[in-house]
């Protein structure tokens, strides 16, 4: 068996035993606090004024095919569309997903009927408001900008895969005069999210939108479970480091 | 399909592809290679669904004469053709080809020579929404990088400028990178383990 495989698997099982236990620990305690992201905290407030002044929500979850390795931010998209379409539910204009990706589409439809059935309002759910705006970076900008502009869109989010053609979207966001909360996976899109966007979700941040916005035990357990394996990582690399720097490579 | 079975369905296929991955001989290599094949095929019918829910959602529109339902009307003219056209001589014949070089490529062209002015207006936006000294030291960054990595109008290359960009792409640029990665790389192993728990179901569980 490959080495690589197998450490691979090692790290792998360690991260589901660790989810496993802060699980199951997060039960037996309150809540933990985490610090304090500020999109997170406008997202809130956004969705209980857009309920308010009837206006809509726009989520969009990027094109990072499930079946590619920009798939995880999509899922992660999913889950924030599914706690943001829970809580708008009760609002007069359905939230609308786009997504540049067939199969994310169809996990859009879901998502959103899925929030709708949990709510109790399962007849108010549309099936066009989960859209494939466009199967190219391009075609999927140009389809989502004529969205944010002409449907009443009071806030944009784009959690998922984005380069930086993400920029058309915060600049339609911007003159219609809705703010665009923003988060990828793709290094480019940070950057440019991080001018661009109102609020910027930066690296693991898009994938803690379940744990932020009470999605369950599981969604803090990863969270948790995330924070204590980055810094073994960092401690790991501290001590490779110093091992290196008087002579013992442990990398060989 | 709905829970539990579409949840057990999904967990089991997602652990033995998984086990493919970290195993890869035997029955569980071929089976990871099947249950792949299966998910491309899937994948190609799920791009179908898009496009019809693409086309639906844009007839809506021309229906209800919507604002900008011209546009709709035009896109699908222009895929009906395409797809006429593809279909019945073939993606790589000159025709289709012609269309891809002559319509799409300018389109995308031109957005992306929009995308460069537009990175310039929200470069300045930046300081005007957000401005303290991290967005200086952004702004200020992306200068550096910028007039280091061509030669300049009239004095060509100057050599201070390529060190300090050479040493910002190769240093700063790469920890902070490696760290936003591993961010993201742990971000996605948590996100598949609450798929293959079950506590994520995104196929409307």
């Amino acid at each position: 068996m490959n080495l690589n495989n197998l450490f691979g698997f090692i790290f792998v099982l360690v991260c589901f035993g660790l989810v496993i236990y802060f699980g199951v620990a997060a039960r037996n305690r309150q809540a933990r606090a985490w610090r304090e992201i500020p999109a997170f905290g406008k997202l809130r407030r956004a969705v209980g004024l857009a309920v308010e002044a009837g206006t809509r929500l726009h989520i969009s979850i990027g094109r990072g095919a499930i079946n590619s390795p920009q798939g995880a931010s999509g899922l992660a998209g999913t889950v924030l569309l599914e706690r943001l379409a829970r809580a708008a539910s009760i609002g007069d204009r359905p939230p609308i997903a786009t997504s540049g990706d067939g199969s994310l589409g169809i996990l859009s439809q879901d998502t959103l009927r899925s929030a709708y059935r949990v709510m109790g309002v399962e007849n108010q759910y549309d099936p066009n408001s989960g859209r494939v705006a466009g199967l190219t970076p391009f075609s999927f900008t140009a389809g989502t900008m004529p969205i944010i502009r002409d449907e009443q869109v009071s806030i944009s989010v784009l959690a998922g895969n984005f380069g930086s053609e993400a920029v058309l979207m915060t600049d339609a966001a911007e003159r219609s005069g809705s703010p665009t909360i923003g988060g990828t996976d793709n290094l480019s899109g940070q950057a440019v999210l991080y001018a661009a966007a109102d609020e910027t979700l930066i690296g693991e941040e898009v994938f803690a939108g379940g744990a932020y916005l009470g999605a369950g035990p599981m969604h803090e357990a990863s969270l948790t479970m995330q924070d204590f394996v980055r810094a073994l990582i960092v401690l790991l690399m501290i001590i490779a480091s110093a091992l290196n720097l008087i002579g013992i490579d442990i990398i060989k | 399909m709905r829970t539990p079975l579409s949840a057990a369905v999904a967990i089991i296929v997602g652990l033995l592809i998984l086990a493919g991955y970290f195993f890869p001989f035997g029955p569980l290599l071929s089976l990871k290679n099947t249950l792949i094949q299966w998910a491309m095929i899937l994948a190609g019918f799920a791009l179908l669904v898009g496009v019809v829910n693409l086309i639906k959602v844009h007839w809506i529109k021309i229906r209800k004469r919507s604002p900008g339902s011209i546009y709709s009307l035009i896109l699908i003219i222009s895929l009906a053709v395409t797809i006429v056209v593809a279909g019945y001589f073939g993606p790589v014949a000159s025709s289709s080809l012609w269309i891809f070089n002559n319509v799409q490529v300018p389109v995308e062209t031109s957005l992306l020579a929009l995308l460069s002015v537009l990175l310039i207006y929200v470069v300045v936006r930046l300081l005007r929404r957000r401005p303290d000294s991290i967005s200086i030291l952004f702004i200020a960054t992306v200068f550096l990088v910028l007039l280091g990595t061509a030669p300049l109008f009239f004095i060509g290359e100057v050599r201070v400028l390529t060190v300090i960009r050479n040493f910002i792409v190769q240093v700063p640029a790469v920890a902070g990178a490696r760290g936003i990665l591993l961010g993201v790389a742990l971000g996605a192993i948590a996100t598949g383990i609450r798929i293959l728990t079950g506590a994520d179901r995104p196929y409307g569980g």
